[in-house]
């Protein structure tokens, strides 16, 4: 056999070789930079720091109130995203495509642009209290707080509002991938419909919902946006963006994170422990066809439509409050606002913030999108693809940052980019990029947080894709590159465009990145500028509704564009 | 163990018609075989009988109990799936015990069964396995386990070795008539492997697009093709055109002119009846010839060799032979010597038993 050339990947190893460079340099580092900085004190290491952290009072209240958070939304975002899954997976009934597509509406709206929304509907002088006070139930003397003290059932509603399509897809993703025979065969030893789908189904689509929970976990307890709008302080995401003003001063802000961190950290590997092994849903399809779901009638057809309707009008009061807001001239103690105008959209397209914000974030987006498809592509093809030595480990690094919250990346990134840190020439890198200007810090933040979506997309293409017709082309003469052009590229090409909108539309709405890196008003992005605008007198939060619209209806596009082109295995780009 | 009475059983799925007015009786304890090309409604029938599918018309009984509208978790069938359908989330024990389960057995009744099943398809070491440690051949008797251990009324199995290797489906096969024999379980076996079908099945059934093409013993359908596709269908035919002459002295044989010659051969349809000068197929069989050294006077071909296989217990030749547009192909048992492909006219002959004629 001294004939036999062992194979090389010549060009793959280059890729690895990137794609591991910039993971080591743009999340690596500065996350284990900021966790040093928590530990190490004048030069010496000392748990004081972090030790203080887990002692005060105020912190720990601050880090009790995000867990709360984080729990409660995704309790609630279950609660309401496993029945629809269910439901739309086993019956059939008129406007299901329509109905299961407006279920995704709440992702093209940053949870904080709806809290402001959802103030104006349900805050004390909101709408509800004033339409329940006309109908004579409310005195308007003293009224209803539907918020709830210190505003917690609100937030813990927005969040799980904005959180439940991830675990609404991720159920629907397994529960579409699962045998159809796997139930009948238990149906045909005895096991009633019902019983059987408790027993056979769900079990399986167990792993899939972990999944979803646990990012929707990790995305609710590191929400900075909502308690920003509600303003909630008493929580740890907050306490660290108070803390960034004094960052050169203090080490308790680089504590802090370290806290949040070990916390996301700990809970993603031990899910991940958990559906290891047991994730179920590919046990691939049945060779007979899928019986067609069943047709509802009657009283449980009424009572499914209602489910549904109701679940979409919720989820689009934030939408409705912030379109109404952005059209009223005034509006206190009405049930609609008292006159309505365009006048806000006019002036937000004039304001000196919104244009320029608009455009930031156009380029910000599609600059990241361009960064996480060539990662993201590579990636891919190197975990799936070839057997590069280390390639496992690309794989968990890619899934990493759904581990580590925004939150932590963009302060370590901020912290980095002061006067005399490493990643100072990433702000001052003139001619290229003005002085203190965050444009590359956001693009590759934004990058890095969302390569998962892709990379998880892209690597599902490539599994379909079998590589024996990789191996045809190779057989034909064609190189690498031309395969992948002319083979792979078009069959993969559905999951690569669905990614890439996820990713653009994500980078869009961000928050935690945008709020802490750009502190220019000339390199605001859009959320940082409705941020901006709802804090500002006089018409601010009218102009910062208008702008939400705006990029409302921007990101529905987007979305339910990049659905039309997944259809079910949407679900598939949430796990972790 | 039941008999399954098939009557005027009907399916469509939109236009299409999937069963077509069909009519079958499966006696108690039968090993009865569904054959026929992809998309005929083989697995479709199987799985009427299961309950997944509700027939449009016709009914359908387990012995005198008409079942036509009984949902499929009371039907006491055991099925197993060609994809297996083995729950990755249980181990193997868990999956074979299931059955029981549902039928609220005592736990240690539901032990000893699972054992016993487990060592019938000599898959007791594995027990504990997880279904994604097993292979193909280990998953398949899982399946089987795991439908036999409830005891059911009549076993369902679609194409049940299909994922195996070659060897592995040789040794299955008998295994499985052994235990549907020893169980005494009617059973239905779906399958395109005509193999498996002949050396196994009690009786069998030919379907084409929806319909029975013919149904009878292994021998009946191997010997007895009623049309051109079932002599095509199952094993080989080499088919020539002719005209019926007339019949002969003996009962139900008729003589045939085709253009390699005069053919004297049998009506294998039961109703059918030729009238002379009607257009028709002789179907024979590659080993109904026997390469002769003279010229027979009826009942043979003759041409050069164009082609041969050696396929070890047979050798099988292309005779080209003048008139015909196709060659005729010959298998010879046992070959000590193996003819070459030259100039040289070989003679072949065939016995009046050996040729089918069918109507055209």
């Amino acid at each position: 056999m001294t004939g036999m050339k062992k194979p090389t990947y010549n060009g793959a190893n280059l890729l690895f070789a990137l794609a591991m460079a910039f993971f080591a340099v743009f999340f690596l580092f500065p996350v284990a930079r900021t966790v040093s900085e928590a530990f190490f004190v004048n030069g010496r290491f000392s748990l004081r720091y972090v030790m203080d952290v887990l002692q005060d009072a105020t912190y720990l209240e601050g880090l009790a109130n995000a867990f709360r958070l984080g729990f409660w939304s995704t309790v609630v975002a279950v609660g309401i995203a496993l029945p629809l899954a269910i439901l739309a997976d086993r019956f059939e009934f008129p406007a299901k495509r329509l109905l299961t597509t407006l279920l995704l509406v709440p992702l093209v709206l940053p949870p904080f642009v709806g809290a402001i929304g959802i103030k104006q509907i349900l805050g004390q002088s909101g709408a509800l209290n004033s339409l329940l006070s006309l109908l004579g139930l409310v005195n308007l003397d003293q009224p209803v707080d539907w918020l709830g003290q210190g505003r917690f059932p609100g937030m813990v509603l927005m969040t799980a509002l904005h959180l439940y399509p991830i675990i609404y897809l991720n159920v629907s993703a397994a529960l579409a991938n699962l045998d159809p025979a796997l139930e009948e065969a238990a149906e045909n030893l005895g096991c009633p419909p019902g019983r059987g789908f408790f027993l056979v189904t769900l079990p399986m689509a167990l792993p899939g919902l972990f999944a979803g929970c646990t990012v929707a976990f990790i995305w609710g307890f590191t929400e900075l946006g909502v308690p920003l709008v509600f303003d909630f302080t008493r929580i740890t995401s907050v306490q660290i963006f108070d803390g960034i003003k004094d960052l050169g001063k203090s080490p308790f802000p680089y504590a802090l994170v370290v806290v949040v961190l070990a916390l996301t950290a700990t809970l993603f590997f031990v899910s991940k422990r958990l559906i290891d092994g047991r994730d179920l849903s590919s046990s691939g399809r049945a060779s007979t066809g899928r019986q067609a779901s069943r047709p509802l009638h009657g009283p449980a057809l009424r009572a499914c439509l209602a489910f549904f309707i109701c679940i979409t009008l919720l989820a689009l009061l934030p939408h409705a409050g912030i379109l109404l807001v952005a059209f009223s001239r005034d509006w206190y103690l009405g049930v609609l606002p008292n006159s309505l105008t365009l006048t806000h959209f006019q002036e937000a397209l004039g304001h000196p913030i919104t244009l320029p914000s608009i455009a930031n974030s156009l380029r910000y987006a599609g600059a990241a999108m361009v960064l996480n498809l060539l990662l993201g592509v590579s990636i891919a093809y190197i975990v799936v693809r070839t057997k590069v030595r280390g390639r496992e480990w690309l794989d968990v690094f890619s899934m990493l940052p759904l581990a580590v919250p925004g939150l932590v990346l963009a302060f370590g990134y901020l912290a980095m980019t002061r006067e005399g840190e490493p990643f100072r020439w990433l702000v001052d890198l003139p001619p290229l990029i003005p002085r203190e200007s965050p444009v590359l810090l956001l693009v590759i933040a934004y990058a890095v947080r969302r390569l998962p979506y892709i990379v998880r997309s892209a690597a599902a293409g490539f599994q379909q894709t079998s590589a024996s017709l990789e191996e045809a082309a190779a057989n034909l003469g064609a190189g690498p590159v031309t395969t992948f052009l002319r083979i792979t590229g078009p069959l993969i090409a559905a999951n690569l465009i669905a990614g890439a909108i996820l990713a653009f539309a994500f980078s869009m709405l961000e928050v935690s990145d945008s709020l802490i890196l750009a502190q220019e008003q000339r390199f605001f992005p859009i959320t940082k500028a409705i941020y901006i605008l709802f804090g500002s007198l006089g018409n601010g939060p009218f102009l910062a509704a208008a702008l939400g619209v705006w990029a409302m209806l921007f990101l529905a596009v987007a979305i339910i564009g990049a659905g039309f082109v997944m259809g079910k295995k949407m679900g598939a780009l949430f796990r972790i | 163990m039941v008999s399954i009475t098939i009557t005027n059983l009907t399916k469509r799925f939109g236009d299409v018609v999937a069963l077509r007015q069909l009519n079958l009786e499966i006696r108690k304890g039968e090993l009865f075989f569904l054959l026929g090309p992809s998309g005929c409604g083989k697995t479709t029938l199987l799985r009427t009988v299961a309950g997944f599918y509700q027939p449009e018309e016709g009914t359908l009984h387990f012995d005198s109990q008409d079942v036509t509208r009984r949902p499929p978790h009371r039907r006491h069938t055991a099925m197993v799936f060609q994809s297996y359908a083995l729950w990755p989330h249980m181990n193997v024990f868990q999956n074979v015990s299931f059955g029981l389960h549902q039928k609220r057995l005592p736990s240690g009744v539901i032990e000893s069964r699972v054992n016993k099943a487990l060592r019938t398809v000599q898959m007791d070491a594995y027990a504990t396995r997880r279904i994604n440690q097993l292979s193909g051949g280990q998953q398949q008797r899982v399946a089987l386990a795991r439908a036999l251990v409830v005891e059911p009324a009549c076993l369902l199995l679609d194409e049940p070795l299909s994922n195996l290797d070659a060897q592995l489906r040789l040794e299955m096969r008998s295994e499985i008539r052994r235990i549907c024999k020893d169980a005494g379980l009617t059973t239905i076996y779906v399958t395109h492997d005509q193999k498996e079908a002949l050396s196994i099945a009690d009786r069998m059934a030919i379907l084409e697009n929806g319909d029975f093409a013919q149904i009878g013993t292994p021998q009946e359908i191997y010997r007895d093709p009623v049309s051109r596709s079932v002599a095509s269908f199952i094993g080989e035919s080499n088919f020539l055109a002719g005209r019926i002459i007339e019949p002969t002295k003996r009962l139900g044989f008729w003589s045939v002119e085709t253009n390699a010659g005069p053919f004297e051969g049998r009506i294998t349809h039961p109703t059918w009846r030729p009238k002379f000068n009607d257009r028709v197929s002789l179907a024979i069989r590659p080993e109904g010839f026997r390469m002769v050294a003279e010229k027979p006077p009826s009942n043979s071909v003759q041409g050069r060799i164009i082609r041969s296989a050696y396929l070890g217990e047979i050798v099988q030749y292309w005779l080209d032979v003048d008139g015909l547009n196709l060659p005729v192909q010959i298998s010879c048992l046992n070959p000590r010597q193996i003819e070459s492909v030259s100039d040289k006219v070989y003679f072949a002959e065939t016995r009046p038993e050996d040729v089918s004629i069918l109507s055209s």
